[in-house]
């Protein structure tokens, strides 16, 4: 069930409106707002970022500090609904989230592949989707580097 | 006439993955948060240009005829800059799975290719 003071993103995270003051909730309504006004893809693309980008910019916060924020993560979250819904742009799936640690916590794939005790072939295989890593290793693997699976509501587009 | 003119550097990053290369599906949404989110923090943001752009070309590797369709990217940076946008889009070639990128500065076309086998 979603709170009427949360927002929760294609992953299930549950973003906390109520931590936002008063111009902040604002910002987040002309986000949805437009976002329900069923806009191009490219068109909301560059609006959130410009609104988000400014009224930060206005606040003196960094670009760093404003990507952290909750407006931008709504932001994002809806231009991406806009783009699966206009059927130009794919949900994640299990590998997307592989790809997105592997680039962010190490350097080559053959790295990860030595941290986590998984076969580079095998890797290359389930990133090329030709095959599956089974629950149980994936969870095996993730672990020895500190992270680990949850199974979240799905969340409608 | 300013000291550090920005420089107008446009280019396309197709909404499929190379079907040569890897499976011609379409990017998922955290591929188009990356570079979003990396526009934004190296460039301070970018135009989107309206619509898609049809093109093909000859695939080098296998000689065929490829058509794509793409979004075109408009981002104003600095001379000094124009490196780094080249390494984000060397980059963009392992996260979007494409052999290259085209990349126009100030009219001059070129070519930004990314090593496939490691994460950006």
């Amino acid at each position: 069930m979603i709170h009427p003071n949360e927002y929760v993103d294609l992953d299930g995270c549950r973003l906390q409106l109520a931590t936002l003051d008063t111009q902040e909730r604002e910002l987040v309504q002309e986000l949805k707002a437009r976002a329900e006004s069923h806009p191009d893809w490219n068109d909301y693309s560059n609006f959130w970022m410009a609104k988000v980008g400014d009224f930060y910019k206005a606040r003196g916060l960094t670009r760093k500090e404003t990507i952290g924020t909750v407006p931008y993560r709504i932001g994002q979250d809806l231009c991406s609904r806009i783009g699966i819904k206009a059927g130009l742009v794919r949900p994640s799936d299990y590998r997307d989230e592989l790809e997105g640690l592997i680039r962010t916590r190490f350097r080559t794939r053959r790295e990860f592949c030595e941290a986590t005790g998984l076969a580079e072939d095998m890797l290359s295989h389930v990133l090329a989707k030709r095959k599956h890593l089974a629950v149980d290793t994936l969870a095996e693997a993730l672990a020895k580097i500190g992270y680990t699976l949850h199974i979240v509501p799905r969340t409608e587009v | 006439m300013s000291k550090n003119p920005l420089l107008e550097c446009a280019f396309f990053i197709p909404i499929r993955r190379d079907a040569n290369l890897s499976d011609g599906d379409l990017h998922s949404e955290k591929a188009w948060a990356w570079l979003k989110r990396e526009l934004f923090l190296h460039f301070e943001g970018a135009t989107v240009a309206p619509g898609f752009y049809e093109g093909f070309y000859k695939d080098p590797d296998t000689g065929e005829q490829v058509t794509d369709r793409s979004r075109m990217y408009i981002v104003a940076a600095p001379s000094s800059k124009v490196d780094e946008l080249r390494t984000l889009l060397a980059k963009a070639c392992i996260v979007f799975k494409q052999k290259c990128i085209y990349l126009s500065v100030s009219g001059d076309v070129e070519f930004s290719r990314g090593k496939q086998d490691d994460p950006p």
